[in-house]
């Protein structure tokens, strides 16, 4: 494959996925796991359990580990090709979405009170709730093959439900659990 | 008193500071602060009805709400300036970032870190559903959706979009509101 198949590949890929992202879109995770992992085997599985982690510790909203997906795809092809396929993976992601909410904006004055707006927020509310949930599992077993980096998950999860700590000192913290060797893969 | 409507320019600047504001989380809070208090483009109900709208259309949550004060004001182009604003500072970095990731994710002790990180990040996914459930709790009908949708996608190993495509319509046909009697208990 050259440089352009990936970029291609990836582009259709992202724009396919764009409207699906229901939930604000954590809800796409479990799909970008399998397209990058096991159909197109852009990166590892481990390498995506990473690529998820720099997402949510970096500034900016996490929905942007696509553009990470994007470079791991076309980094096999030189940097200037992960970059450029990064970008267009995001782009891609975002251009579907991003119509469709401009269209929102502009008509929302008309669309609030329809009977479709309410049946679509409160019928695709619970499927979100199931998507997420399998979501959560997905990443788990993507991320943790050791008794003590389950504990850590399931401290994350509980701190992250009953406190309102930033997220990034638990991350913090975990990273140097990990690098004293006290959490493995 | 609002102030006049911003050009693509000032959305473009008025996102990237709130890009840059908020490092280290909070972004919908400084979306508010810097949208609503300081630049007064918009009422604070505008802001919170835009809030509804980019958490019921497809994307993330916090672009679709640049989306939504960039298309107010300026359409496609002013959505097009808002994004650019919101994600240039923070996407250049995480590429950054994910270039020196793929150079040095080998090494063993960059690869221990990352693995108590990770770690704490599958916490954060597996807190997502969980962040949300109290709004179904009392919905038995609400929940049955909710199980038999991870069902279909952890036991019976369907993909997202058939799931979404087939359940979708299928939930909102049970949610349509009917009568009176179910607009009222609302």
């Amino acid at each position: 494959m050259t440089g352009f198949d990936t970029l291609w590949q990836v582009i259709k890929t992202f724009l396919g996925l764009s409207l699906f992202s229901l939930g604000g879109g954590n809800t796409l995770l479990q799909e970008y796991q399998h397209l990058s992992v096991d159909t197109y085997h852009w990166i590892t599985n481990n390498q995506f359990a990473d690529l998820y982690a720099l997402a949510e510790a970096a500034p900016g909203p996490s929905s942007m580990i696509v553009g990470l997906l994007g470079l791991g795809a076309g980094l096999r092809h030189g940097v200037l090709w992960g970059v450029l396929t990064g970008l267009a993976a995001e782009i891609a992601i975002l251009l579907p979405s991003t119509l469709l909410m401009v269209a929102a904006a502009l008509s929302w004055g008309r669309f609030k009170d329809s009977p479709f707006r309410i049946a679509f927020e409160r019928g695709l509310g619970p499927i979100t709730l199931g998507i997420l949930f399998s979501v959560g599992l997905t990443v788990l077993r993507t991320a943790d093959h050791h008794w003590l980096a389950y504990v850590v998950s399931f401290l994350v999860c509980g701190l992250m439900l009953f406190t309102r700590i930033s997220p990034l000192y638990f991350m913090a913290i975990a990273g140097l659990l990990g690098g004293f060797g006290l959490i493995q893969r | 008193m609002p102030a006049p409507s911003p050009s693509p320019k000032a959305l473009f600047f008025g996102m990237l500071q709130v890009a840059l504001s908020a490092f280290g989380g909070g972004l919908s809070a400084w979306s508010q602060r810097i949208v609503v208090e300081q630049r007064r483009w918009m009422s604070n109900e505008a802001f919170l009805t835009g809030l509804t709208v980019a958490r019921l259309f497809p994307g993330p949550n916090q672009i679709n709400m640049a989306v939504y004060i960039g298309a107010l004001f300026n359409g496609f182009i002013g959505a097009m300036a808002a994004i650019a604003g919101m994600l240039l500072v923070p996407f250049s970095i995480l590429m950054l970032l994910g270039l020196v990731y793929f150079r040095s994710h080998a090494l063993p002790a960059v690869d221990h870190v990352l693995t108590g990180v990770v770690a704490a990040a599958a916490g954060m996914a597996l807190s997502m559903g969980f962040k949300i459930l109290h709004e179904y709790w009392r919905d038995p009908l609400a929940i049955l959706i909710a199980i038999l949708t991870f069902l279909a996608l952890q036991v019976a190993n369907f993909k997202l979009i058939p799931v979404v495509l087939v359940g979708g319509p299928m939930a909102m046909a049970l949610y349509w509101p009917r009568a009176r009697k179910s607009q009222a208990e609302n």
